[in-house]
């Protein structure tokens, strides 16, 4: 049963976006990967506007006083198991905006994190990248001589 | 300095007489009046008399040791005049002009906000950018403060309720709202379907940026203001060298001109072509928003062959541009926008005649001109409602004296009128880079410029995509700036949604809104 789930969320992960003080460069960068050029909808995943239904938070940008609270709501409204994943220079470490006053720091001072994708912005290739990354991350250990037909086929 | 400008300093002099009140002429760059406390609004009485155009652009408050400068930087037709009046910081008070402009009071909450200044007078005072839990009395601009020890206290646990009074209802839409894809909140107050009341609550993106800047030095700053906005991040950094530069009293080269007003029309193309998108969106025509971004992708692509990257370019730096465009790039860039100016047709037809479109957009969020003068809109909101400003053509900067291009006006007012105007300034956009790629002087594309700046003060305004920009920049005679302030066109947009929303249905609010097109992360900086 647990295999069948995470084939599920492998095979569809549906993502949130939360900008939590990004200057919007690599929030356009998320959009983008929607559309026609880069169409990550192929890959099953989807842009959702409920933290409920989502699998995976992208969060862009650094974490401001007013955000952080919000941000960690939203990370608590969504199921079990979930990732997160800090895109861009700012949520990885704070960036450019570390240390001014109303800046908390990077996206991982509020949340755990488990995937970090540097750029000012990253580009859209490196989104997709950091993603499969994490999802493979998540796939069960298998045999290594299964593993290996599967790379032959 | 534009024969208008001396006009209008005429005008004021005799107006003026008697009052304890200084005019200087090129001082920061353009005219500046100085004025006590008292006297301030009757300059900016005279002004409106003697021009209908005249708006405030920004307030700047700046601290001066002993006193807290209130600076009013205010447009006309064509000229652009500062009015700079002192308040005591033990006691800063200073009488609002909300009344004059209801423009101002955005601008106004601001100064209040970051170095505590009383506005006496104002219909709303309140937070603007700073957290609900910000200390009392600590004022974040002021110098003894320190970025770094401000400490907040607890933020309040009570969460806002949906209220219920009566027939009204309060809808609360953000910060978090698959509409927004900025964390702001507007909390909307409903009769059934009609819109009563709007009340914004902004500053979720504020990131202290004015603060940040005054502890790096010139060069740093280009950086980090390019990082105010990721979408017109090219216009940041060209209003702050710009500025700088007139300090410096430096001579950018003539082929960096060009090099930045090709720079800047990109800009602006990729940012309109994702507004007239982002718009279908908001009104359920996802098809026509996968057209634009699909179309968007080359812009981007020629973003990167010119500056070396899609999206933060940093291409400006202080004494011209970073890298010079290549021979062999100019036939790629060229067949990309021949490719782009054939598809605008047919979107163009969509914008006019598409009747679900118009059905969405036309006579929504109706702003007229009278309003639009009143509440200071820049950009396409104020063009839209026919006042021909626009910064390119009143006051020309890099290369945008000698190019021919037309200011695109349109007169009803509305949500149609403003995603119009932006349509075809696409096509405008297009030519001006297609003219300044065959007319591209040759020569150097950068000057060396000393670290260390001299004393001064310059103000600068640029035309973004969403409208005007301004810049003021005080130096101190170090390598570090004194102050740094920015408002964003955004910024002085607001207003004007918060107006036009209210009477319209709860349904009209994407659309009215997208066609500002909002940027929040400019407006809160």
């Amino acid at each position: 049963m647990t295999n069948i789930a995470t084939w599920a969320r492998l095979k569809s992960p549906w993502v949130l976006h939360f900008n939590s003080g990004a200057c919007n460069g690599c929030d356009i960068e998320i959009v983008a990967l929607l559309t026609p050029k880069y169409d990550v909808e192929r890959f099953g995943i989807k842009l959702e506007p409920s933290p409920r239904h989502a699998d995976v938070l992208l969060t862009t940008g650094c974490v401001t006083e007013q955000c952080a609270e919000r941000l960690k709501r939203i990370y608590e409204q969504m199921p079990q198991p979930k990732f997160v994943v800090a895109i861009g220079a700012c949520a990885c470490s704070g960036g450019v905006f570390a240390g001014n006053y109303n800046v908390v720091g990077g996206v991982d001072k509020v949340i755990p994190v488990n995937a970090y994708i540097p750029g000012c912005p990253p580009r859209p290739e490196a989104i997709i990248d950091g993603v499969v990354k994490l999802l493979n991350s998540l796939k069960p250990p298998k045999p290594i001589k299964k593993e290996a037909k599967i790379d032959a086929e | 300095m534009p024969s208008k400008e001396i006009d209008m300093i005429k005008v004021l002099e005799t107006k003026l007489k008697g009052k304890p009140v200084q005019i200087q002429l090129g001082h920061l760059g353009t005219a500046a009046v100085q004025a006590s406390a008292g006297a301030y609004k009757d300059v900016l009485k005279a002004m409106l008399e003697a021009d209908e155009k005249t708006a405030v652009t920004a307030i700047t408050g700046i601290d001066l040791g002993a006193n807290i400068g209130v600076y009013y930087h205010i447009r006309t037709s064509n000229a652009f005049i500062t009015i700079q009046a002192e308040v005591p910081k033990e006691n800063p008070k200073i009488a609002t002009v909300t009344d004059l402009m209801s423009g101002a009071a955005f601008h106004e909450l601001e100064v209040a906000d970051l170095l505590g200044v009383v506005f006496e007078g104002h219909p709303s005072p309140g937070r603007l950018v700073l957290p609900e839990n910000w200390p009392e009395g600590i004022y974040p601009l002021r110098k003894d403060v320190k970025a770094s020890e401000v400490k907040l206290n607890p933020p309040s646990t009570v969460d806002e309720k949906l209220s219920d009074e009566g027939k009204l209802v309060k809808i609360v839409i953000g910060p978090q709202h698959p509409a927004l894809l900025e964390p702001e909140k507007f909390a909307v107050t409903v009769d059934g379907e009609t819109v009563k009341n709007v009340e914004p609550r902004i500053g979720y993106v504020h990131r202290g940026i004015e603060k940040a800047s005054e502890s790096r030095t010139y060069l740093q700053d280009v950086y980090l203001v390019e990082r105010i906005c990721g979408i017109c991040n090219s216009c940041h950094a060209t209003a702050f060298v710009e500025t700088v530069e007139k300090i410096l009293k430096t001579d950018v080269p003539h082929r960096a001109k060009y090099l930045r007003t090709i720079i800047l029309e990109l800009n602006r193309l990729h940012s309109h072509l994702l507004t007239l998108g982002h718009a279908g969106l908001e009104i359920g025509y996802e098809t026509l928003f996968q057209y634009f971004w699909r179309d968007r992708e080359p812009i981007m692509d020629l973003i990167e062959i010119v500056t070396g990257n899609r999206v933060i370019s940093s291409s400006m730096t202080v004494g011209g541009v970073r890298r010079d465009i290549k021979d062999t790039d100019i036939p790629k860039i060229k067949t990309v926008l021949t490719d782009l100016r054939k598809k605008l047709p047919f979107y163009k037809e969509i914008y006019e005649n598409e009747p679900s479109l118009k059905m969405r957009m036309q006579k929504v969020g109706t702003l007229s001109k009278e309003d639009a003068l009143k509440l200071c809109v820049v950009g396409p909101v104020a063009r839209g409602s026919g006042v021909d400003i626009d910064v390119r053509k009143d006051e020309p900067y890099e290369a945008y004296g000698e190019i021919p291009f037309k200011v695109i006006t349109y007169t009803a007012g509305d949500t149609w009128s403003r995603m119009n105007v932006r349509m075809d300034e696409v096509e405008e956009s297009i030519n001006i880079i297609e003219y300044a790629l065959d007319n591209m002087p040759a020569g150097a594309y950068r000057v060396k410029v000393p670290r260390v700046v001299p004393a001064g003060e310059a103000v600068n305004r640029v035309e973004a995509p969403r409208g005007e920009l301004f810049y003021y920049v005080k130096s101190n005679g170090t390598a570090y700036p004194e102050r740094v302030k920015v408002r964003t066109p955004t910024f002085a947009n607001i207003p004007s949604f918060l107006k036009t929303a209210i009477g319209e249905s709860i349904a009209d609010i994407p659309p009215n809104f997208v066609s500002l097109d909002p940027c929040f992360s400019c407006t809160d900086r």
